[in-house]
């Protein structure tokens, strides 16, 4: 995978973007398959993903672990083999968060993003145990 | 629309690589068992509307102020990181 590492002089920040290929894109937008995988500090736990040349267009994601914590969305043979998944440590799950207004959150747990970290190419998979979860789970955000 | 009658254990083939079989007629319930490549996403229309209009409103314009995480995310732990090995079951 292609991490670019910049250190930002002002903050003294250490922000890492990461190319990620989707080739189906996400749902809805399935013509833009490639995206900037945005972490730093700051926002911690939270990343961007970027949609590549549209600066000002991109999703907001948190890692599960974040969210709920015995997680377990069930990925189907279709999508392992599409990710060209060889071992479940390959595998890094992201959830999209929408904002709201009020400062409020809510991550997607029926949709994950899975990317294959040792490619970069991701999907947006729908589980086959998604009936489980919430599209609209309430992150447990600080008054 | 092409609107085509089938039988039980009648298929149809769309493109020459998705096969749609008739698998179980229950009153108004039909289970149909689909075959199609790994690269051809196949979802119940619901949930993909859903995720659908999800992420067009996820989407953001510029870089907002993002909320704090509280302590009580009650049923997560976030130095714990999730057991990559539970994640994929099958």
């Amino acid at each position: 995978m292609n991490t670019v590492e910049l250190i930002e002089a002002e903050t003294v920040s250490l922000k890492t973007e990461t190319f990620i290929h989707l080739p189906l894109g996400l749902l809805g937008f399935e013509q833009i398959k490639k995206y900037l995988l945005i972490s730093s500090p700051e926002e911690h736990p939270f990343l961007w993903l970027q949609m590549v040349g549209e600066m000002d267009r991109s999703f907001l994601v948190v890692p599960p672990s974040f969210v709920k914590h015995d997680y377990q969305p069930e990925i189907s043979q279709e999508d392992v083999k599409f990710l060209g998944l060889v071992s479940p440590d390959d595998a890094v799950i992201l959830n999209i968060v929408t904002l709201k207004e009020g400062g409020r959150a809510f991550a997607n747990l029926k949709g994950p993003i899975v990317i294959n970290k040792l490619t970069g190419i991701a999907r947006q998979i729908i589980p086959m145990n998604s009936w489980k979860y919430s599209i609209n789970h309430a992150l447990p955000v600080e008054e | 629309m092409l609107i085509l009658s089938r039988k039980i254990n009648e298929s149809i083939i769309i493109d020459g690589k998705i096969k749609v079989r008739i698998i179980k007629i229950d009153g108004d319930t039909i289970k149909l068992g689909i075959e199609a490549p790994s690269d051809t996403p196949v979802h119940r229309q619901e949930v993909y509307d859903e995720i659908q209009k999800n992420n067009r409103e996820a989407l953001t314009t510029g870089r907002p102020v993002l909320p704090r995480l509280g302590n009580k995310s009650a049923t997560s732990s976030p130095d714990k990181k999730a057991e990559p090995q539970q994640i994929l079951t099958k």
